[in-house]
């Protein structure tokens, strides 16, 4: 059914689901929503499975006209969401008639909301995921005009309560990453090692959905920046020649040859998503336990959200 | 003495097997031999298997397999996988054009190496190129095996836009490129064999261990090919 009439696109409005892994082998990133945890629950909140493809929206802007009567939510940062200039609650389904008018009027906190109507967008999928993936030829950003379409099958009631606060996260600002340390950490020497682990640093305008890269203090090298080029992991930190580390995201390039000092642990790249250009983050080095423990407990809080959508 | 291949953690999702520091055929038969040998015996939790010059990356779900337990298995593997037998190799030839709008450096690349393009043009298309793996974005294939002769540097500004199927190289590397991109690359030719599609599966033609030559023709053969996928040259 057709969904949506694009009204304005906003910043930059991508359709994501979970995601294309498996084809890194090919020289293409797994790609997917920047913060896996608000995506999700968007689309349990209206019945769909966790997996199905919704909107991705950046900063402000964003204006659909609703082409039917729908079920919606929208989670994530908290980009002042309204139908026909009202304000609505996120983390919430929310109905919406024929004709009205949803936009995005300015951010408050985080950096991408996520909108899921009930059903999940249609879309051509490339390589088993509707993600889109532009460099590689795999869709686009939305445009004007543009007609969005949800599938029809429906899958679950919907759940019209809110969610338990304590489930909602609360994007912070400055945040801390966690990480672990290498592969190539004896590539610096124990001064750039501390300044990594001790200095502040602010995303730069330069950032996006394959890379954050940082300003702040220079991490020193021992014995030059470059390896003979290998995989990169998503998260990884990548330290070039200029001293200035570069986190690889979810649309990155899948291998390279610059040093790399840390990797940003799973749990923590949900963060990340929910942060802005000109903000600031630290680094915390972790173990693997710490770093498991961190995954587990944010598998669980989908789960709990689940439960407390099956009431 | 030899230590062997070392293990390392890269990040809480993926480790690194590291090999001799080089770029070498040999190094990267062993890569290809230890991916081939973990593929054989997928344990649950292990995602991806990422070959590269003398390094293979394997991603996992950490709550499914453990870190420590997986470097064990990889040591393992690493036994098994000096005894086994590595598919044939396969060979691509990509009708290629050399020169004109088809390879803006030529003359330049001519120039630098003080050859004759059809030297420079004689000797790149009999070269069999060997595809270490396939990495960088939208299928780049890292070819080795570029002759001593013909090595140039690097542009000194990269071009904004190299067409897909443009036939380079820099240094020791080579390349055809599979989608329209920028480049620091001497583009001497092109190919209009499809090199990436991710509509099909697999989107790329081909895999580590493959070889590749660009032999010449006209434009007008080059031309016939539009459209067709690489996988029809073997």
């Amino acid at each position: 059914v057709k969904a949506f009439e694009v009204v304005n696109p906003g910043v930059y409005t991508i359709l994501q689901d979970l995601g294309r892994p498996g084809y890194m082998r090919y020289g293409i990133p797994a790609s997917g929503v920047a913060d896996r945890f608000s995506a999700q629950v968007a689309n349990l909140l209206v019945g769909n499975k966790p997996e199905a493809a919704v909107l991705e929206t950046t900063l402000f802007r964003l204006e659909l006209l609703a082409l039917e009567n729908l079920a919606m939510a929208v989670t994530g940062g908290d980009l002042s969401p309204t139908v026909n200039k009202n304000p609505f609650p996120m983390w919430q389904a929310v109905s919406i008639q024929r004709g009205d008018r949803i936009s995005f009027r300015g951010r408050k906190k985080g950096f991408r909301a996520f909108l899921a109507v009930r059903g999940g967008f249609s879309g051509p999928r490339y390589l088993g995921s509707r993600s889109v993936f532009s460099r590689g030829l795999m869709g686009n950003a939305l445009k004007p005009g543009e007609i969005l379409e949800a599938e029809n099958s429906v899958v679950r009631p919907i759940y019209d309560a809110p969610i338990p606060l304590n489930l909602i996260p609360d994007f912070s600002p400055r945040p801390t990453l966690r990480v672990i340390l290498g592969p190539q950490q004896d590539r610096f020497s124990p001064k750039g090692l501390e300044t990594f682990l001790s200095s502040e640093y602010t995303v730069s305008p330069q950032s996006d959905r394959m890379g954050y890269r940082l300003k702040g203090p220079r991490i020193e090298h021992v014995q030059g920046a470059d390896i003979i080029s290998e995989a990169i992991a998503r998260g990884a930190v990548q330290v070039p020649g200029d001293g200035l580390p570069i986190i690889m995201l979810w649309d990155a390039q899948v291998s390279g040859g610059y040093t790399k000092i840390a990797n940003v642990i799973t749990a923590d790249h949900d963060l990340l998503g929910q942060t802005m250009p000109g903000e600031t983050l630290r680094f915390k080095d972790v173990t693997h336990e710490e770093a498991r423990a961190a995954l587990r407990r944010q598998e669980m809080r989908v789960e709990e959200v689940k439960r407390a959508i099956a009431g | 003495m030899n230590e062997g291949p070392k293990i390392k953690p890269s990040g809480d999702s993926a480790l690194l097997v590291e090999f001799e520091n080089r770029i070498d055929p040999g190094v990267n038969r062993s890569v290809r031999a230890l991916a081939l040998t973990i593929e054989s015996d997928r344990p649950p939790g292990v995602q991806e298997i990422l070959p590269a010059y003398r390094t293979l990356m394997v991603t996992y779900d950490p709550l499914q397999i453990e870190y420590p337990l997986l470097a064990e298995k990889i040591q393992g593997w690493l036994n098994r996988a000096e005894r086994i037998d590595l598919p044939p190799k396969r060979l691509f030839r990509l009708p290629t054009v050399y020169g004109g709008s088809h390879g803006p450096d030529l003359d330049r690349v001519t120039q630098l190496l003080h050859l004759p393009s059809e030297e420079v043009i004689g000797i790149f298309s009999q070269t069999r190129f060997l595809v270490y793996f396939i990495g960088f974005i939208c299928g780049l294939a890292y070819l080795g095996g570029m002759p001593e002769k013909l090595r140039v540097p690097r542009l000194a500004t990269p071009r904004t836009l190299v067409p897909a199927g443009s036939v380079g190289f820099a240094g020791g590397q080579a390349n055809a490129i599979a989608t329209d991109q920028p480049s620091g690359f001497n583009y001497i030719g092109r190919t209009f064999a499809v090199l990436y599609d991710p509509t099909v599966f697999p989107p790329i033609p081909f895999v580590a261990g493959d070889e590749v030559t660009f032999p010449a023709v006209s434009e007008e053969e080059a031309l016939k090919v539009k459209g067709r996928g690489a996988g029809d040259f073997l």
